[in-house]
């Protein structure tokens, strides 16, 4: 039990005022920018970094564990309050979840993915305070010619399996590669790409990369074709204590828990993130439901909000899991905060539970804590959440344009980042305008680097044998293992379109005839 | 520009073509980059006699050509009829025209803080940015997004700037005596 103990001086650090602040704080903002619609988590975490500069490393730590809890949160209220037919399939959660609140059903939805997340979250957090002494005791056996198979594993998971479709997840890994290139050999000291411009000897920072390709190639993009006119937000009313009826909670509390058993591995192994968690879990609650709550999927049923919504946030905190005793990220979230570790000077592998142990154990308790904060700022708070909803739009983007060039400007404060993101912005632009996923390039930006010392070093080893990178067992199962997650999930991904292209086409009338009657409503009021 | 030609019944027929010719055009850039980029390795320096296995060319041989082959594939893809679809969003009309003038204004407003943040300092690139931007993206007002837009760069000047500690430059090279912060770089 000595991590326990470990955990508990991580409790009394993280529960000091100030710490606890920057957690309120961070949670807070988090959830703030999440919620807005467009944002992201990944966007969030890197629009708001810039916060976290200028505070001591266990302060940043804190508070971007807030933060990243938080944007994962955000989203949900997004999906579940605004009334955006068409685009409902890409978010999981909204498609009962949008539903069940055109109903009139918006509170049960909203405290339902809230309670969810907090069940979810702390049980993924236990977890991963568990298996993770254990996979970085493991992780430190690791030889370089291990750690290379583990990142082509994920390089090839990240590019085939973040978004629809495998060759453009390729061409935008590759191209995050050679961003990852740019700059000065480390082992040699020569240029690489540097188009004989000083300021790109010391390379792309990968805040840059994602602020560029989230930021304002996502501004840039909702901007060529802005949806005109207001979209119509559906009310939140009552009591946040009666939102929940007992047969919710008892229609919820199961796929509370299977959500979280789906999510939490899908998060942990490089299989594509979040997206395919949640998925996961919707096609899980919608064949497990029981008779008469069966027919109510794709028309509101609650299971298809609860099960996602903790999917989610478990998959949230497996994802730390390789992040943190690996070194390891598998999303483009986890990319950016492998980034800000480094800008405090932390680096995030094996070592990292050995050498920092009072601040890695400070992270994992402001989790917890980050977790508990968001329940209590997310039910009573949701009616301010709904107003951030009502932001006219050119406002909006342009508070996230001026937020961008703050990220970038406050990196190295050069007007020449600022051009180099606007670059990434219009690559993002046209990446998002014919459908190639921004994600893999921001993972591949940050982790090429990575591997190419790892291939190096391994190479230096067995003095130039390439045979040597499948020489250890547990190469050998990584690279086996690869296989197999990736046709898992490309069936998945199959599974997943299908089921999407089946659900478009399902309901519109019906939901129609509702959008009316909540129209009708709203007039009467 | 080209998409204002197609009108009516027309636009439907239309629409795949000039995605399909947009997507071939985007990728057409990538792999000519590619192609750029594959010479450029060959002009890394290795230096002789390093005492490394594996030189500074081999990683970028294999990157650029796999950034080479993937979208040559992307390119054949896309020819033989798998045009990628455009990316959803709350906040996005799927079957709005692009308006391209849109998307220049707000790269022009962007830049622009290349231009005035060393001139007149952070809080004023702010006003210009988010006044651009507002009017670009079809703000009903020029004076609300301004005093907004002034209102955003006086609060993040002070929070980031002044309670934070990042050095933002608060007026750069207009006002006499903060000539040298239009050349600082980092603290």
């Amino acid at each position: 039990m000595d991590s326990l103990q470990l955990l508990m001086d991580g409790f009394a650090t993280a529960l000091q005022p100030q710490y606890l602040l920057f957690a309120f704080v961070g949670v807070l903002l988090g959830t703030a920018v999440g919620v807005l619609p467009g944002i992201g988590p990944a966007m969030t975490v890197a629009l708001l970094l810039p916060l976290t500069y200028t505070l001591d490393v266990t302060s940043a730590i804190i508070m971007f564990a807030g933060i990243y809890y938080g944007g994962m949160y955000g989203g949900s209220t997004t999906s579940i309050l605004l009334n955006t037919p068409g685009e409902s399939a890409s978010i999981v959660t909204a498609l009962e979840g949008n539903k069940m609140a055109r109903m009139g059903r918006a509170t049960a939805a909203l405290a339902t993915a809230a309670i969810g997340s907090f069940i979810a979250g702390t049980i993924a957090t236990v977890l991963l305070t568990l298996f993770a002494p254990f996979i970085a005791d493991f992780a430190v056996t690791l030889g370089p010619a291990d750690y290379f198979a583990l990142m082509i594993v994920a390089f090839l998971t990240v590019g085939a399996l973040l978004g629809a479709s495998p060759i453009r997840g390729i061409v935008s890994l590759s191209i995050g590669l050679f961003l990852g290139l740019i700059g000065t050999d480390t082992l040699t000291g020569q240029a690489r790409f540097t188009f004989s411009i000083p300021n790109l000897g010391d390379g792309i920072d990968v805040v840059i990369v994602a602020v560029g390709l989230f930021a304002v190639g996502e501004a840039l993009y909702v901007g060529s074709r802005l949806r005109s006119g207001a979209l119509p937000i559906i009310p939140v009313s009552g009591n946040w204590r009666s939102w929940m009826k007992k047969s919710d909670w008892k229609r919820s509390w199961k796929p509370w828990l299977r959500g979280t058993a789906i999510g939490f591995p899908i998060g942990a192994i490089p299989a594509g993130g979040a997206d395919v968690a949640t998925f996961l879990s919707y096609a899980t609650e919608k064949r497990l439901a029981k008779d008469p709550y069966r027919q109510q999927f794709g028309k509101g049923a609650i299971e298809g909000v609860a099960g996602p919504e903790a999917a989610n946030n478990a998959a949230a905190a497996g994802v730390l899991v390789p992040l943190l005793t690996l070194g390891l990220p598998t999303t483009a979230t986890a990319a950016i905060i492998i980034s800000a570790f480094q800008t405090y000077g932390i680096r995030p592998g094996p070592l990292l539970f050995d050498s920092q142990p009072a601040l890695v154990w400070a992270l994992i308790a402001s989790l917890y804590i980050g977790n508990v904060v968001l329940i209590i700022l997310n039910l009573p708070l949701v009616g301010m959440w709904a107003k951030v909803l009502q932001i006219p739009r050119p406002y909006l983007y342009a508070g996230i344009l001026v937020f961008a060039g703050l990220g970038a400007y406050a990196a190295n404060f050069t007007i020449f980042d600022i051009g180099v993101l606007l670059l990434l912005g219009v690559i993002g632009f046209f990446m998002r305008r014919h459908g190639y996923p921004v994600s893999p390039m921001v993972v591949g930006a940050i982790l090429g680097p990575m591997a190419e010392e790892q291939l190096r070093k391994a190479m230096a080893i067995s003095q130039g044998d390439a045979l040597y990178l499948v020489h250890s067992p547990i190469s050998i199962v990584i690279y086996s293992a690869m296989v197999l997650i990736i046709v898992l999930g490309v069936w998945l991904k199959r599974r997943q379109a299908r089921f999407e292209a089946a659900m478009s086409d399902i309901d519109t009338a019906t939901i129609r005839t509702v959008d009316e009657e909540i129209a009708q409503q709203l007039r009467q009021r | 520009m080209t998409s204002q030609i197609t009108t009516g019944a027309s636009a439907i027929a239309g629409a795949p073509r000039s995605r399909r010719l947009g997507e071939l055009a985007f990728i057409g850039v990538i792999i000519v980059f590619s192609v750029v980029a594959l010479v450029m390795t060959g002009f890394i320096r290795e230096p002789v006699g390093s005492s490394n296995v594996l030189g500074a060319r081999v990683v970028p041989y294999a990157v650029t050509g796999l950034m080479l082959l993937s979208s040559l594939a992307a390119f054949v893809a896309v020819l033989r009829g798998d045009v990628g679809a455009p990316d959803e969003g709350e906040d996005v009309d799927t079957e709005a025209r692009t308006s391209w003038k849109t998307v220049i204004f707000l790269a022009l407003a962007f830049a622009s803080l290349m231009v005035v943040i060393p001139i007149a300092g952070w809080p004023a690139a702010v006003v210009v940015l988010f006044t651009g931007a507002s009017m670009a993206l079809g703000s009903s007002s020029w004076w609300k997004a301004l005093l907004l837009g002034l209102g955003l760069g006086v609060l993040t000047q002070l929070l980031f700037g002044n309670l934070l500690g990042l050095s933002l430059p608060p007026f750069g090279a207009i006002l006499p005596g903060l000539i040298e912060s239009s050349g600082v770089f980092g603290g």
